[in-house]
């Protein structure tokens, strides 16, 4: 330790040196409060021994000074003097002092009294240290929250709460939500949900909650169904959540005409659905476990599916709902919820509803993170995603040859419309691209090449006999050959497709009645190609089968 | 798998969904999805969300489904198809057999 004496009494200096000294402890000397800050801020000190009365600068002032200069670590200042004056001991203590020393010091006394406040020093040095790297990690975690906040928030982006048949109530305990609602149309119009529940609150469920939002977005851009979802969530997060993390939740799919709802729910109070009084019409239970509990090949991810009457509306909650409690320690309950939904049970009510809810538990701490969500069952309206219909400028020509080998094992029609399908404003026509190339394709080789007879299909079974007689036909097949020409003019944007075999006989024309059976197994597809095509005709005697396609016409 | 079956938790809807393309090549596989259903007179729902191909061979299977189911089921439901899919459902009066939702 590092002692500084300040007295202006030589004597006393040196007799207090020389004891402090034999304790093992550096000792500077200071004759007057000046010198003493002066030697103080070039040498500093652990301790200073401090007289009262002094010249140029006395020690109540010199106390003060050497604090401030001292900062945020304790430096000990124990005044010299004679314990007889209570005023002067007052103001040394309001001038910051510590302790007192009496002149002629008590040698023991005086060693107890510096070890003592060399240890309270020591701590201060401990704490200020403490201190930094508490600081340090309360920023760092501070930036870290940032950042997943900045990321959440980002993932987020997607979210699509703002609909019309959509109202939500969220609310969470704390500034990370353990809760999670999603939201976004489907491409046909259709409509996705996710209620979910992570448990525990702040950073770690909403960590959790990014694979969980980009897969909900992703597959609902995709139109994928919520089997298809919940099992893509539950892989996820069973890979991702320690064993004693979950999610609880409730993923449905309303159609466009919002008519029709497929739910799983796992762990979520039962949804409800309600009329228009707030009755509940129809309950949907949870019936499985919460995601990211069951591996993958134990999961189940079997879906309810009800249909709905015009008027309805769909209630999905957290169980922050339910387990609100008001100031007398009261929680809501389900009873106390749907109570409340009746009360309030017009869609234009549900600020009401809100209110009511807050007020419930107003004058007490929120302990949980709470989401409402109510989608008002009624047509979507949202948009059927269309595929770009530019049209291609460039003419072009395609000539496919197929031999035995191909038509066998190749699946040459798909082949051939998927990499048509890669040409500008091509894909939006796939489908019935598909559809016109495959009836004709299959009309030259069942009936030129393979000469089989439709009406086989009428008959008993004669639909998987006519296909398995297809099947030995074609492997007993050898020296044919299929040609499909493709042809394309940008001038009118049609596309034309030439298909023939080397088959002896053409297309017996009169099998093709124009009059279709509805309930008929067979003479769909010429129907079809009349009906999609801009113009079709058989040429050189039923051997060659001539279509025209308008890329023009509107696919839907 | 082009062809998954699955009964919803209640028994009483079986969901067939199709993926990718539809036609004769999934006709066993499509055959044995409506196979054994019992004697709860469920509604079949042929999901066609992920349809993306399909020719007379599919309707032809679909009718020769309905044929074959008669009435042990409630009804069958075509679902999700997407618009082309949807207008070659609708050319063909399938509306006038199958619930087209």
């Amino acid at each position: 330790m590092h002692i500084l004496i300040v007295d202006d009494q030589a004597a006393n200096r040196v007799m207090l040196k020389g004891l402090i000294e034999r304790f093992g402890h550096n000792v500077s000397s200071a004759a007057n409060g000046m010198q003493a800050l002066e030697l103080f801020s070039h040498k500093g000190a652990d301790i200073v021994l401090l007289d009262v009365m002094m010249p140029v600068m006395d020690g109540l002032t010199t106390a003060k000074h050497l604090k401030q200069l001292s900062g945020e670590i304790h430096l000990p200042v124990l005044f010299i003097t004679a314990l007889d004056d209570q005023k002067t001991l007052l103001e040394c203590l309001d001038a910051g002092g510590d302790d007192f020393i009496s002149t002629p010091p008590e040698p023991i006394v005086l060693q107890a009294k510096l070890n003592a406040h060399a240890r309270v020093r020591e701590l201060s040095f401990k704490l200020k240290e403490k201190n930094e790297v508490l600081a340090y990690h309360s920023n760092r975690m501070e930036r870290e929250q940032n950042v997943v906040s900045h990321m959440l928030s980002n993932a987020l982006l997607e979210n699509e709460l703002r609909f019309e048949f959509l109202q939500t109530y969220l609310s969470p305990a704390t500034e990370f939500n353990g809760d999670l609602v999603l939201s976004k149309g489907g491409p046909l119009g259709n409509y996705y949900i996710f209620v979910g529940d992570f448990t525990g609150h702040g950073l770690a469920p909403a960590t959790g909650a990014l694979p969980v939002a980009q897969t909900f977005f992703d597959l609902a851009e995709r139109g994928l169904s919520v089997a298809t979802m919940v099992k893509e969530f539950n892989r996820r997060l069973v890979k991702l959540l320690p064993d004693d993390m979950f999610c609880a939740a409730f993923v449905a799919e309303l159609s466009a005409g919002g008519d029709r709802l497929s739910y799983w729910n796992g762990g979520i109070p039962d949804a409800l659905f309600i009329d228009n009084n707030g009755e509940v019409t129809n309950r949907l239970p949870s019936e499985h476990l919460a995601l990211g509990i069951l591996p993958p090949d134990e999961f189940n991810s079997s879906l309810s599916h009800c249909f709905i009457e015009r008027g309805q509306r769909l209630v999905a909650y957290t169980d922050g709902v339910i387990e609100m409690a008001n100031t007398d320690g009261n929680r809501l309950k389900e009873s106390g919820f749907e109570n409340k939904l009746k009360q309030f049970g017009h869609q234009d009510q549900f600020d009401d509803l809100v209110s009511s809810l807050e007020s419930f538990q107003q004058g007490t701490e929120q302990s949980d993170d709470i989401s409402l969500v109510v989608v008002n069952c009624v047509p979507t309206g949202l948009p059927v995603k269309q595929d770009d219909h530019s049209i291609i400028h460039l003419p072009f020509e395609l000539k496919v040859s197929l031999t035995e080998h191909n038509i066998k094992g190749e699946d040459p029609v798909t082949r051939l419309v998927d990499s048509l399908s890669h040409l500008e404003g091509i894909k939006a026509h796939k489908t019935t691209l598909y559809l016109l190339l495959a009836e004709a394709f299959n009309n030259i080789l069942e009936h030129n090449l393979l000469r089989l007879n439709s009406d086989i299909k009428e008959e008993d079974e004669g639909f998987e006999r006519y296909y398995s007689e297809r099947e030995r036909r074609l492997e007993s097949l050898e020296d044919i050959e299929v040609a499909i020409d493709v042809n394309y003019q940008p001038v009118d944007s049609v596309i034309c497709f030439g298909i023939r075999s080397n088959g002896e006989n053409g297309y017996p024309a009169d099998e093709f009645s124009p009059v279709l059976d509805e309930e008929k197994m067979h003479g769909r597809g010429m129907q079809l190609i009349k009906n999609f095509s801009r113009y079709y005709e058989w040429k050189d005697e039923g051997q060659c089968l001539y279509i025209e396609y308008d890329l023009n016409l509107p696919s839907v | 798998m082009s062809v998954s079956r699955e009964f919803s938790n209640d028994g009483k809807q079986l969901i067939i969904a199709i993926q990718g393309k539809f036609d004769f090549s999934l006709v066993q596989e499509f055959r044995q999805a409506y196979s054994h259903i019992g004697d709860s007179q469920p509604t079949v729902i042929i999901d066609l969300r992920e349809t993306e191909y399909l020719d007379s061979s599919a309707l032809g299977m679909l009718l020769n489904m309905r044929k074959s189911l008669g009435s042990s089921v409630k009804g069958i439901q075509l679902i999700n198809a997407k618009p082309d899919v949807r207008r070659i459902l609708d050319i063909s009066r399938f509306d006038k057999m199958f619930t087209i939702a």
